[in-house]
């Protein structure tokens, strides 16, 4: 019997009482899958929890649902709508491009450019052979004719290559030569490589174009029996104004192409202006031909644009200051941003569910491990219900979404402390690589992935999860630990997502007295940051729940807002660096990189922010002296003495994993109190990069003061208020001790004293003290 | 065995160490059983020269390599009509220098082309007096080289055991004779007759083939050209009476010169030579020749398994090879006006199994000059008499002694063989898991791995010396946390290790168990399983993780 394996995602990650939401599914070794629709309440069986906990939901949807194989297609390409066929040349023809390959030495061929079937060799292209060689080949239906050039392609360095195919003699005459500088390539000008290669060789029979074939950027077209027509033989790198002719250019047309990166204009079919239609808001995917039939091409499953192209100089940093230097379009064959799945069900949301976290569950065969599949969403309230509302900080599950740091970072084991704990399903994604990388991931071909999405399988965003790196739960199933102490607390609670913020600001949340965020809430976007600077300036009563938050800059693109863009830079806890001139967002424009860095540090507005990362102990909070004082004693109403969340299912503390610090030099709001601070930590527990200016011995747990999690309270406009935990390990100390340690103690006197109206607790305890003693 | 302590190093100071973090409560572990780690650098101190005796290294560049073209258009020919490059040539950066160089991939359409040439021209500067002995012995080695490039195909291509091929060079040639005597067919006739016949016979003689093998398939095509040497000498139809059948007729005209019509034959063997060798060229260097290569003796049924139909294109190209015997017949018997018994004698297959082993098998250079020597002390050095034969036994002998596939394999048998020297000096030279010797940092490019191995053997020689069983309690007894200087600096080797064979957990969700697994350290491929005991809890695994990277680093 075939191993039975089933996965699937949903159109919507946030969806409304009332709206229906769509569900793909891809299956192996079944033809119907149970479904039943399930609350999800605790994702962690940790033996100091309550265990793992759904309820099951009566709904239409339940039953079962007819399931297949799907395919996918995974990496990244242009494609080139051409109805009318004027880049069907079947006689001569020309073609150029700038490239700056990758991975020129990957053992498969890539395609540049060109309009190929590599199933029944029709049509021609210009790629790049599996050892690295460019090259130009026709088809004529049953047989290859190729000329390949003399020298091999250095990996990261410009070139313009291009071919020039005259039908009439047969000649093909390749052309490459190295266009570097000193700033746009991986090796300067100082190294003798001879980039140049001209060659010449006459063609037996001449391209055979069937009229379904399309042209494509970085692509052929492929067939397989079971999954129809495929893009294959995909190209590592970035190109840059690739243009084709229908007549054999000479060699100083080709020249006069490479030095301006303008194609004569006779006999022009199509130029594709890759830095044409840039604005200062961002880049979508639509490439531009400027040429005489206005070929626009379409990039698939987001290509990376804005990238330093050919003729970049090393002055501007951004494509809003000089387009034309940034006309670099990065492709990626592993890519993938959406699945584009066949629909397996819908499900109308009943208007009286009530707003919480839910999952289609999905069972085949023996209905566990890879027989099993939750497919996860969130349902807001047509209106805002309740006072408290959980924002579920989906950018950053999608920021984590497939990573396989157990498997590929070296850095992995030294960073945690300790061996990963992989299972099955980590196993089975890492060897098929359909359902595509998180941003802690590089492509195949080194470059880190900067886009991820929701429309495909997400296997850490389910229950029962728990990260391989660290053996602990981590994000959403991290945050069903907050999910279950709201529902175990009685608490009536709205759920909104980071889309629903992103897209409607402050709109999203204007109603609510009070709101908690996830565990590791580390990626935000503008717009969500202002909407909660806002909402607190309102009145607002934030709960930072987490540690490592409000870090990285993100944005989403206007058309695409199931995809999420990330650039890592300068500095940071990171898990790649963008090149130098590759730290703009295309889909907003804005730089990317720490939050920090552009002038808004999390501290303020939670008054902490990252300070320190170990996960392989935690240790508890002890309250500050500030902790006495009556404008914030409230918080820690019955604690028993000093200590705070000595428990919990990480590493059996509340102050762990990674941890945020007061710091007035970063915007921490000057009236803010610690109300208690984490201590003693492990030698594992390292200063962030962001910190150190100058690196020296000992910036560990044991012997750097900075390193702690700060519990803090501040005050803002309209009784609004904020308290952070500034760790991510409080969330999971929640359920520890039957939901009754003094962790849950604490929010709980937080909680209630924010989903009440008017003025806070402690209000009135704020004139200058005369102090007896 | 993860559960022995591992072998530990010399002993150290015991100390106890105090937790820095005992004052907050957070320690674990407070006042640690441990050892005084001693200065790091010490191994640095001890390590300044290699062990082993250091070479310089680097070839002399002792011939000229051409520079690529550069900037200049490279106009490359084909031999028409196919897609072939004149030579296959590559243009590569010189690892040393970066300058851009061509090189021949493959030399061997050079060599082909002189040596041919050479054979043309050579009846130009025969000697006078051995003219023409030279020049008969020259038809007689076209002809065989021939029967020998089709023979190497049958043998070596096709893998097929046959001995049969003089068999049908014969019948063809004795049946051509008589129908050319008997019936008066003109000599251009004669081949393409043979072919019909030779193919015929390929038919016939291939059906057993489909189920013999080896040693019973040879004795069978023995055994048939035995059967053709009995029916042909006792006939008295294809003249039993004198020593062979004559009269056939033939494209060398009597008429002519004696010289000349020496020279007609030489070349007109020369001519079927060539097609011989075109025809080796369209049979293993296309497309039946390619699923043979997928299919060699002893893998066929993991070929046949991947849907390669082996038997098949054996077959073919036996029937195909047979009516290129056939056609050879004919042209023997057009070239000698007729044959003799002496075609079907075993000293014939004998000597046939010479020429082609000594080249080699399964290749055309090897069956010429094969031919070629064999031909050469037969027919040319007569007068060493019976000596000669005795010298064709030994050169076989020593090819067979001591080379693994006749003169032609030479080169790829000195490779290995040089490769396995490298071997066992290495193995003699370097330490397992040591610093790379000048001799290796030439086969690496990334020179920052050469000092990663230095730093990566200091490390351990340093760490190896910390193992000792207090360390190794501590860890069992906690294995996550701060730990005493000793133990964290091991742990912390541990942990940065690279990532193949790192080792990790497996966790069983149903069974609520542990493994340990191995990463395999390439994208996309799945860790392997090390060991199958299982583990209840994960402190313990992590513990047996320990102890088993304790082992690896003590063994290395």
């Amino acid at each position: 019997m075939a191993q039975q394996k089933i996965f699937g995602y949903a159109n919507k990650i946030s969806v409304k009482q009332g709206e229906s939401i769509d569900f793909h599914v891809n299956c192996d070794g079944a033809d119907t899958a149970e479904v039943q629709l399930v609350q999800l309440i605790h994702g962690d069986n940790h033996k100091d929890g309550p265990g793992y906990i759904e309820r099951e939901i009566d709904n239409p949807v339940n039953g079962t649902w007819a399931v297949k194989k799907q395919f996918t297609q995974l990496g990244n390409f242009l494609r080139i709508d051409d109805p009318e066929k004027h880049l069907k040349c079947d006689g001569s023809l020309s073609m150029g491009c700038f490239i700056w390959p990758s991975h020129p030495k990957k053992g498969e061929r890539q395609t540049i450019m060109g309009r190929f079937d590599c199933l029944t060799n029709e049509g021609f292209a210009m790629g790049i052979s599996p050892d690295g060689y460019l090259e130009f080949w026709v088809g004529d239906g049953k047989e290859i004719d190729y000329v390949t050039a003399e020298l091999p392609l250095i990996r990261h360095l410009w070139y313009f290559v291009g071919v020039s195919f005259n039908a009439e003699t047969g000649e093909a005459t390749l052309y490459q030569e190295g266009v570097l500088n000193r700033y746009n390539s991986l090796l300067g000008p100082v190294v003798p490589y001879t980039l140049s290669s001209h060659v010449r060789t006459t063609f037996r029979f001449r391209q055979s174009n069937r009229e379904d074939v399309p042209f494509l950027i970085g692509g052929a077209l492929d067939h397989h029996e079971a999954r129809g027509h495929f893009i294959n033989d995909m190209l590592c790198g970035k190109v840059d104004r690739p243009f084709l002719s229908d007549r054999p250019l000479t060699r100083e047309e080709l020249d006069h192409c490479r030095e301006t990166g303008k194609a004569p204009a006779s006999g022009l079919l199509a130029y594709w202006d890759t830095a044409a239609g840039y604005t200062d808001k961002g880049i979508g995917n639509t490439v531009i031909d400027t040429g005489p039939y206005k070929l626009h091409a379409e990039g698939y499953n987001h290509p990376v644009r804005g990238m330093t192209g050919w003729n970049w100089n090393g002055k501007n940093d951004c494509f809003r200051l000089a387009p034309e230097e940034f006309g670099g379009i990065e492709l990626h064959p592993d890519a993938i941003t959406d699945c584009n799945w066949d629909v397996t069900g819908t499900m109308e949301i009943p208007a009286d569910l009530k707003s919480g976290v839910y999952a289609i569950r999905l069972r085949i065969g023996p209905g566990t491990g890879l027989a099993e599949e939750y497919i996860v969403f969130f349902v807001r309230p047509s209106k805002p219900q309740a006072k408290l509302c959980f924002l579920v900080p989906t950018a950053s599950y999608l920021a984590y979404a497939n990573e396989t740091l157990a498997f590929d970072a070296q850095i992995i084991q030294p960073m945690t402390g300790q061996p990963p704990v992989v299972t099955d399903i980590d196993i089975e994604t890492y060897e098929h690589g359909e359902f595509g990388l998180s941003t802690y991931n590089s492509y195949e071909d080194g470059a880190g992935v900067c886009f991820s999405s929701y429309k495909r399988p997400i296997i850490n965003m389910r229950p029962k999860y728990r990260m391989a790196g660290m053996n602990v739960t981590w994000q959403f199933p991290a945050d069903l630990s907050i999910v279950a102490w709201i529902d175990r607390m009685g608490y009536d609670c709205d759920f909104v997502t980071d889309e629903d913020l992103h897209l409607e600001g402050i709109d999203a949340i204007k109603d609510y007295n009070c709101i908690l965020t996830g565990t590791h809430p580390e990626y935000v976007s503008e717009r969500m940051l202002d909407a909660q600077e806002d909402w607190v300036a309102q009145g607002g009563r934030l709960v930072y729940m987490g540690g490592n938050g409000y870090y990285w800059c993100v944005g989403f693109p206007e058309d695409t807002p199931w995809c999420m863009e990330v650039r890592k830079l300068d500095s940071g806890m990171r898990a790649w660096a963008a090149k130098p001139g590759e730290h703009y967002l295309v889909s907003t424009g804005e730089k990317s990189g720490l939050w920090r860095n552009r002038g808004r540090a999390p501290q303020k507005l939670t008054a902490v922010g990252m300070i320190s990362e170990g996960f392989e102990t935690a240790a508890p909070y002890r309250k500050m002296p500030d902790a006495f004082h009556r404008t914030v004693s409230w918080i820690t109403e019955g604690v028993e003495g000093e200590i705070i969340g000595d428990s919990g299912l990480a590493y059996g503390g509340a102050a762990g994993i990674e941890i945020d610090r007061y710091d007035l030099a970063l915007g921490t709001p000057p009236h803010t109190k610690i109300v208690a601070s984490s201590g003693g930590h492990s030698d594992n527990y390292v200063l962030v990069t962001e910190e150190i200016l100058y690196a020296y011995a000992g910036m560990v747990g044991s012997l750097d003061y900075r390193i702690r999690a700060d519990m803090t309270y501040f005050t803002s406009w309209n009784n609004g208020a904020v308290f952070s935990t500034g760790s991510i390990g409080y969330g999971q100390a929640l359920p520890a001790e039957d939901f009754n340690g003094t962790a849950s103690k604490v929010l709980k006197n937080v909680v209630d004293a924010f989903i009440k109206d008017g003025p806070l607790p402690g209000g009135w305890w704020t004139l200058e003290e005369k102090q007896w003693r | 065995m993860t559960d022995t302590t591992p072998e530990t190093g010399p002993k150290l100071a015991p100390t106890t160490w105090v937790n820095p973090l005992t004052p907050w409560g957070t320690a674990g572990q407070d006042d640690v059983t441990s050892v005084q780690a001693p200065d790091p650098r010490q191994p640095w101190d001890e390590n300044t020269a290699y062990k082993a005796k250091t070479y310089k290294v680097g070839r002399l560049k002792h011939y000229i390599v051409w520079p690529a073209h550069g900037a200049k258009l490279w106009d490359r020919w084909r031999w028409w009509p196919t897609r072939r490059n004149l030579l296959h040539i590559k243009g590569l950066y010189n690892r040393k220098t970066l300058k851009a160089e061509k090189k021949i991939l493959d030399r061997r359409p050079v060599y082909w082309a002189i040596c041919l040439l050479l054979l043309a021209i050579a009846p130009f500067f025969f000697p006078e007096s051995m003219e023409n002995t030279l020049l008969s012995a020259g038809a007689i080695f076209g002809i065989f080289a021939a029967i020998n490039v089709c023979w190497t195909l049958i043998v070596g291509t096709a893998s097929i055991f046959s001995l049969a091929s003089y068999a049908v060079v014969g019948v063809a040639a004795f049946l051509t004779t008589w129908l050319s005597a008997n019936m008066g067919l003109p000599w251009y006739t004669l081949p393409l007759i043979g072919a019909f016949m030779g193919l015929a016979m390929g038919a016939i003689i291939a059906i057993p083939a489909l189920r013999l093998d080896g040693f019973y398939y040879a004795l069978l095509t023995l055994g048939l050209n035995e059967l053709c040497r009995v029916f042909f000498t006792t006939s008295s139809e294809f003249g039993s009476a004198s020593g062979g059948l004559y009269g056939a007729d033939t494209y060398i005209s009597d008429q002519w010169e004696p010289y000349a019509q020496s020279l007609t034959g030489y070349y007109g063997a020369f001519l079927l030579m060539i097609a011989s060798l075109f025809l080796f060229r369209f049979i293993n260097g296309k497309r039946l020749g390619r699923i043979l290569r997928m299919a060699p003796e002893k893998r066929e049924a993991f070929a046949e398994a991947c849907g390669v139909d082996y038997r098949r294109a054996r077959v073919t190209i036996f029937v195909l090879t047979s009516a290129a015997l056939g056609f050879i017949g004919g042209f023997y018997a057009a070239q000698f006006g007729g044959v003799a018994f002496q075609i079907f004698s075993f000293d014939t297959v004998l000597l046939g199994l010479a020429m082609i082993t000594i080249g080699g098998i399964g290749k055309a250079e090897g069956a010429i000059l094969g031919t070629l020597v064999v031909t050469v002390l037969d027919k040319v050095m007569i007068d060493w008499g019976p000596i000669r034969h005795f010298s064709i036994g030994l050169i076989m002998l020593g090819v067979v002694l001591f080379l693994s596939n006749g003169y032609f394999g030479i080169k790829k048998q000195f490779n290995a063989w040089r490769d396995k020297k490298r071997g066992e000096w290495r193995s003699i030279r370097s330490e397992k898991g040591g610093e790379a010797l000048p001799e290796e940092a030439t086969e690496q490019d990334d020179k920052d791995e050469l000092f990663f191995r230095r730093f990566d053997k200091m490390q351990r020689d340093y760490l190896k010396g910390l193992i000792c069983p207090e360390i190794i309690e501590e860890h069992r007894r906690q294995p996550l946390g701060q730990h005493s200087e000793a133990l964290e600096r091991v742990c912390y080797y541990f942990r940065r290790a690279p990532m193949e064979d790192k080792y990790a957990l497996h966790h069983d969700h149903a069974k609520d168990r542990y493994k340990i697994i191995a990463f395999s350290g390439k994208r996309g491929v799945s860790p392997r399983v090390v060991d199958d005991r299982e583990y209840d809890n994960v402190g313990d695994a992590y513990h047996a993780i320990f102890i088993r990277r304790v082992h690896d680093l003590m063994e290395s």
